[in-house]
Parts: C-alpha cells; sequence; structure tokens
C-alpha cells in the first residue's frame, strides 16, 4: 500500500531539486558593502524540494535568501555547482533545452524590448517556442482578451503603463503554454488591479492542471495560493511541506519569524 | 524557423526606426562630402587641353583624340627627349608619349617579335591633374590596342601629386574606419544594449539554441551594415574622380569592373568580421557604454594597422590571412591598377572563416553565465 503511494507521489512529481548549491565570487565593492574579506558567498546551500502537478509551490523568504537564484538554476539561466534538479524529469544541467521548453519564467530581469508591440512580441516569442502559427493566434486572442491587452496590441511596450507592460511580460512568459510555470516575486512593483488579476491567473493556472512554482515575500500571497511552501534562509530549506504542516496552526507569519528567530537569533 | 525569426526582428528593429537608417546611410554622405572637398583643394577637375609631347607615329593617338571628348590635345615635336622630359617635370607639358619605330606595323604584324616593343609614358600630374588624365585616357586606349607591346609609364611626381598618392594610400584605412563604425553603431545597440536591458536573457530563457542566437544576431546585423558599407564605397567611387582631378567614366574606365568588384566583395567581406568581432565584445560587456570603450580600442588597432600597412608594400600571399591587413593590401593593389586575384579571394575566404570562428565563440559566450549575467 505505502509502496502504491509513493508511485503515485513521484508520478505527480514535477519539480525535484535535489541539494542544489551555488556560490558567487564578491567583488571587491561588494566585499566592502558586506564588511567581509571572504570572496566568495553561498548563495543556496543545498537545496532540496519536490513540487506537484496541479500545485502551487511558494519559495518563502527575505531579500538574499536565494529564492531567485534558485528560480534561475530551475529555469536553466544559471547551472548548479554542486546537485541538479530535475522538471519533469529533465536534468537543468544536462538537458537545458529541453526544460526550457516545458516552463515559462518570469522574473524581473526579463525585460522586453520597449520598441516592439505586444501583438509583434508575442508572434516572436512564439517562434522562439517553436509554436504552431494557428495554436498563437488562438492563444494570443485568449490571453490579451483576459489581460486587456488587446486594446493595447499594437502600442510599443516603451509606451505602456508599467502594469500593462508587467501583464505583457507574463502573457509573453506562457506563450507557448508550458506546464510548469516559474514566477519569481510575480506581484512585485504592481498596483492593486494589475497585482489581483496577476494572482487571480495564478488561480487560474492551478485549475487548468498546471504547476506553478513562485517566490516571494509576502505572507498573504503564500496563504492564499500556496499548497505548499518552502522557508529559505540563508540559502538553506529551513522548513517544508504543505501550508499546514509548515504552519503548525499559526498564522504563516508567526511561523515563519519563530523559524528565523530560531536559526538567526534577532531579527535586526 | 527560431533563427528565421530571429533575424526578422533585427531587420525589423533596424527599418522601423529612421534614425538607425540615418545612422547607416551618413558615413557615405560624409565620405562623399569630404572627398570632395578635398579633392577641390588640391585641384579640381577642369576645362584642361592636352599638351603632349609625341616621338614616332601610330594610329593610336588618332584613337586618343576620338575618347579624349571635350579635352583638346595638342601634339607638339620636341627638339630632343630631353627637353620633352624637362617640360613634363615643369609642368609645361602633360606628357611625352614615345613608340617605337614602325610600331604599328610591329604590332598588327604577323611576324613573331623576339621583344615586345616598348611605349614609354612620361607623366607629371601637375596642378590641373591633366598629366594623370592622360596617362588615364592613354593607356586605356593603349590597353584596347592589342597585346603585342608593353607600355611603360614614367611618373613624376610634384607635392600635389605626392598628396593625391598619400591619399590613395589613405583610402583603404578611410574604408576600414567607415566600415568599422557601420558595424559600430548596429552592433553596440543591438548586443550591448539588449545584453544591459535585459532582452537578451528573455531570449536565452527560450529554447532557442545559442548558436542560433549569435548567427540571428550577426546575420541580419552584417546585412545592415553592409547598406552602410556601401554607402561608403559608393561614396568613395563618387567622390574619388574630384580627388583625384578625373571625370567619373576615365576613373571607371582606368579601374576596370573587375577591380571594383573585387574591391566591393573584399569590403562585403570585411563586415561580418568585424560585426562579429564587435558582437564578441558586445557580449563580453555589461554595458553599451563599457562595450563602446572597448571597440573603439579595436578600432584604433583597426587604423593604426590599416594605416601603416598602407604606406608599407611587396605584401606576400600570408598577408591574406591577416584580417584587415589582408583587406588593406588588396585594396591598395587595386587602386595601384594591379588584379590580385588570388590575394582578393583568398582574403575573402579568410575572413568568412574568421567569421565563423567569432560566431562559435559568441555562442560559447551566451552559454556561459559567468559573460551573460556575472555582476
Amino acid at each position: 500500500m505505502s509502496d502504491i503511494i509513493q508511485e503515485n507521489e513521484f508520478d505527480r512529481e514535477i519539480v525535484r531539486a535535489e541539494n542544489l548549491k551555488k556560490t558567487f565570487s564578491l567583488s571587491r565593492k561588494q566585499q566592502k558593502i558586506d564588511r567581509t574579506s571572504i570572496k566568495r558567498k553561498v548563495a543556496v546551500d543545498g537545496l532540496s524540494f519536490s513540487a506537484y502537478r496541479g500545485e502551487i509551490y511558494g519559495l518563502l523568504g527575505p531579500n538574499g535568501a536565494g529564492k531567485t537564484t534558485t528560480l534561475r538554476m530551475l529555469s536553466t539561466l544559471i547551472s548548479p555547482d554542486e546537485g541538479d534538479a530535475f522538471v519533469m524529469g529533465h536534468s537543468v544541467k544536462h538537458e537545458a533545452a529541453k526544460v526550457r521548453d516545458c516552463i515559462g519564467f518570469m522574473t524581473g530581469d526579463l525585460k522586453l524590448e520597449g520598441f516592439f508591440t505586444p501583438d509583434y512580441l508575442f508572434d516572436f516569442f512564439g517562434a522562439m517556442h517553436g509554436v504552431d502559427k494557428k495554436f498563437l493566434a488562438e492563444r494570443k486572442k485568449q490571453l490579451f482578451s483576459k489581460f486587456g491587452i488587446d486594446r493595447f496590441a499594437l502600442v510599443r511596450v516603451a509606451d505602456l503603463s508599467t502594469g500593462m507592460a508587467q501583464k505583457v511580460s507574463l502573457v509573453v512568459s506562457i506563450v507557448h503554454d508550458p506546464d510548469v510555470v516559474i514566477f519569481d516575486e510575480p506581484t512585485n512593483g504592481l498596483d492593486v488591479l494589475t497585482a489581483k488579476v496577476v494572482t487571480d491567473f495564478l488561480s487560474d493556472l492551478k485549475d487548468m492542471g498546471k504547476s506553478v512554482l513562485l517566490s516571494t515575500h509576502i505572507f498573504s500571497l503564500v496563504e492564499k495560493l500556496c499548497d505548499r511552501v518552502g522557508i529559505i534562509i540563508d540559502g538553506k530549506m529551513s522548513a517544508e511541506g504543505s501550508l499546514q504542516s509548515v504552519c503548525e496552526g499559526k498564522t504563516l507569519e508567526e511561523r515563519f519569524f519563530e523559524i528565523y528567530q530560531s536559526q538567526k537569533g534577532d531579527i535586526l | 524557423m527560431k533563427l528565421a525569426a530571429l533575424i526578422k526582428k533585427e531587420f525589423h528593429r533596424f527599418f522601423h526606426d529612421p534614425r538607425l537608417i540615418v545612422t547607416i546611410l551618413l558615413p557615405g554622405i560624409v565620405i562623399y562630402l569630404l572627398y570632395s572637398v578635398l579633392g577641390n583643394f588640391i585641384g579640381s577637375e577642369s576645362d584642361y587641353s592636352f599638351r603632349v609631347y609625341l616621338k614616332g607615329e601610330s594610329a593610336a593617338t588618332a584613337l586618343i583624340e576620338q575618347l579624349s571628348g571635350e579635352h583638346e590635345i595638342e601634339w607638339l615635336q620636341a627638339e630632343s627627349s630631353e627637353q620633352a622630359i624637362e617640360e613634363v617635370k615643369a609642368g609645361r607639358a602633360s606628357a611625352y608619349l614615345v613608340f617605337p619605330e614602325n610600331f604599328d606595323a610591329l604590332v598588327f604584324g604577323q611576324a613573331d617579335l623576339a621583344d615586345l616593343p616598348v611605349v614609354n609614358l612620361y607623366y607629371s600630374t601637375s596642378d590641373d591633374g591633366a598629366g594623370e588624365a592622360f596617362y588615364a585616357l592613354a593607356s586605356t586606349v593603349l590597353q584596347s590596342y592589342g597585346a603585342r607591346f608593353t607600355l611603360v609609364p614614367h611618373n613624376f611626381m610634384s607635392e600635389t601629386d605626392m598628396g593625391r598618392m598619400i591619399m590613395q594610400n589613405l583610402l583603404p584605412m578611410l574604408v576600414v574606419t567607415f566600415v568599422f563604425s557601420a558595424c559600430m553603431s548596429v552592433t553596440l545597440e543591438s548586443v550591448a544594449g539588449e545584453k544591459e536591458r535585459g532582452t537578451l536573457t528573455t531570449i536565452l530563457a527560450t529554447s532557442v539554441k545559442r548558436p542560433d542566437i549569435a548567427l540571428g544576431k550577426i546575420l541580419p546585423l552584417s546585412c545592415i551594415a553592409a547598406l552602410g558599407a556601401a554607402s561608403s564605397f559608393l561614396g568613395v567611387l563618387l567622390s574619388l574622380p574630384k580627388l583625384m582631378g578625373l571625370n567619373l567614366n576615365t576613373l571607371l574606365s582606368s579601374y576596370g569592373f573587375s577591380s571594383y568588384l573585387l574591391m566591393f566583395l573584399s569590403i562585403l567581406s570585411l563586415v561580418p568580421f568585424i560585426v562579429a568581432l564587435i558582437s564578441l565584445v558586445s557580449a563580453f560587456s555589461k554595458s553599451v557604454k563599457e562595450a563602446s570603450a572597448y571597440t573603439s580600442v579595436v578600432m584604433i588597432a583597426m587604423i593604426v594597422v590599416s594605416l601603416v600597412s598602407a604606406f608599407a608594400s611587396d605584401f606576400g600571399v600570408w598577408v591574406a590571412f591577416v584580417p584587415i591587413l589582408n583587406f588593406v593590401a588588396a585594396v591598395q593593389q587595386l587602386l595601384s591598377g594591379g588584379m590580385p586575384v588570388l590575394l582578393c579571394l583568398l582574403s575573402i575566404g579568410m575572413n568568412l572563416v574568421y567569421t565563423a570562428v567569432l560566431v562559435l565563440i559568441v555562442s560559447w559566450m551566451l552559454s556561459n553565465e559567468r559573460i551573460m549575467f556575472g555582476k
């Protein structure tokens, strides 16, 4: 019986990180700012977790905890120094192109050329993912209408409001209808209306059977959206599991600071 | 399909931005104006008439008269060769043309010639450019007159002639500079600019292969920069007659179509090499500003190489393996009336090989996270 449960869980596992480690060299300037003589900084230190099909997984942690680095490794933009991660069974180290084909990745670091229109960029990134033209046209119509981009489809991105440009980035990142969607701080810098549109869309993706992996430092966003959560502090996984099991009957905020204080001492 | 979309994007970006189009076409206009003004300073095309001392007889003189157009030719008899040469050196005569005895009979006769007859042409370009113009005219006519003789030109240079010669030697360097500028204006913005703005990362996050991204940049940017190169080339072609005090037809006929074709192909092969080189520098740099600084150093190095080599001579075929230097040597030889087909073809081939190597390096750089995302 327990074997059957494990097998089902393995089938549902869509992202598996195994002992991920990533270090960066510190520039002299950064060493001065950090008041340290250490030349290398460990950004992610032996991180392991699993995310499952049809769920939203949230990586929660303060700034500099290693959330973005983890997501960048999962999206194959950077490679882990140690360990490996598997997305839909493909290794981020050895099958980077296959991983990129089945994920949609959105982060503040990925920008769209302001010179082009949303209409052009949607078609361009559709071509980059090798999407069929007919499917692309239907998807553009559907997504542009859903996010209210259709009225601005032929306006250059540089001339759009921040919120509208963010929506364009979002639809462009999922142009190829990926099974796994990875969002780094999805509501950062958005006004309340656009933030609601984005969070609602993440719920919709889950309802459509897609798997979402997001990073955030906003407790309410995790409580509202996530099925599972991993708390990262100093590049290490401090707690991981379903929202209920991590919270242990407390609010997520209370539980987070409890864990943080137990590891780091004072909050400041 | 992915490569095609990348190429299309670069063209779309360029051809929908009037400012970029202007920056590409501007060098040709500038070079034309610059050379025309320089030509006017050195000596403009004039309504000169030719005063030519003649020794010996040939029907070729009638042909030269026919093709001289509106320029009148006054044929003079010299008391002695020394006097004629003195007159030419002093600039009082345009040229001194010496046919051997029975020249036409020898050239058109059936008899086997042990030694080819020699036609000597003494000229010195005076400030009005008549000597050089007569040389261009006479050599063109005589080249069509048959192959059974040898034309030996003797040029007595004045200071002005030296100036013109220097300009001819500077021309390859100027072309390198203008081609480099054309490549720089489009490549820095497209590669370093995209990297700095984070738009290149968005493309890297898709499954498109890195060599496709490199080619998707270098191929269209080369085509766009080639437009700039063509603009510069046209600028040179149209302004050269003014610079040399000749009319365009005379100049075209003095170099010939194949010379221009080889020169143009040499320029075209230089473009992708420079675009790929600037792409490499841009991919390495963190910002357009940093890339501009590095590229300026590369540009200065190229100018120095082309400037120094412009005044060197007797390059061996080995020069074809050295980028930039091969272009300068080939164009220099073409401008001096030679036809270095082997050198040109080897140079073009080598430039394409170096471009391919640079494309591979840029592809590797696009895959390297330290280069692409290093802070």
